[in-house]
């Protein structure tokens, strides 16, 4: 009897803190669609890397605008500082 | 990033690198996306990707040099780049700055503050402040941020 009501109440409080998580996620993102969309599109490809200042940089093939040359990063390296900005569209 | 780029060209280079779209229309999309008319689907190829980087610099008249990561988004990992990112690499090849995970550790003032360690600040004047609005200004002209 005592660990029925035991189980019970660790599943209501787990429900009510599951419920507090999700209303925070729906707040930060902006709405329960912007929520979801940040759990299953954001989260998963999110990654703060392991690179650190001073590592060697990467390299890495890049296509050109006109979509038929191509260039290396490192190539762009070398004679002066090189800004570096990832990024999309939307 | 465009005005770092013209305050500090002079100085260093400057690369954009297209990753994966944010914000597709298959995927998550803002309504800040479909306010603003950027409505794309993810690119599932490279022909795809280069019609979309090519709006967006046609749009925007964009000054900085553009490159277009590989479908396999080689770039995105090796530098855990996405949805956006800052880094900063030295003469020697190595990472001299990196910024934090965009959107919200993305800050170009910090690239701005290594530049600036540099080469010096670039001062800007402040916005001219925007006018009264008062009886004389009712004409229409008020408003229009000119």
């Amino acid at each position: 009897m005592t660990l029925t009501l035991f189980w019970k109440w660790a599943i209501a409080v787990f429900l009510v803190v599951l419920l507090a998580a999700f209303l925070a996620l729906c707040k930060m993102a902006g709405s329960p669609k912007d929520a979801y969309g940040m759990l299953r599109y954001a989260l998963p490809h999110m990654h703060r890397g392991n690179l650190k200042v001073g590592d060697d940089a990467p390299d890495a093939r890049l296509l050109a605008l006109d979509g038929t040359d191509h260039f290396h990063i490192r190539e762009r390296t070398g004679n002066r500082p090189l800004v570096v900005i990832f990024g999309s569209y939307t | 990033m465009v005005q770092i780029y013209n305050d500090y060209k002079e100085h260093a280079d400057f690369l954009t690198v297209y990753v994966r779209e944010a914000h597709p229309t298959d995927e998550w999309q803002m309504k800040s996306n479909v306010k603003d008319d950027v409505c794309y689907a993810q690119p599932k190829n490279l022909a795809q990707r280069v019609a979309i980087a090519n709006d967006f610099i046609k749009r925007f008249r964009y000054p900085i040099a553009f490159g277009i990561d590989d479908i396999d988004n080689a770039a995105e990992s090796a530098y855990s780049a996405w949805p956006e990112r800052l880094y900063i690499i030295d003469e020697s090849g190595r990472i001299a700055y990196r910024g934090g995970m965009g959107p919200f550790h993305y800050n170009p003032d910090e690239a701005r503050a290594w530049l600036a360690s540099r080469y010096g600040t670039v001062k800007h004047d402040p916005p001219a402040p925007a006018p009264a609005l008062n009886s004389s200004d009712r004409t229409g002209a008020a408003g229009k941020g000119v």
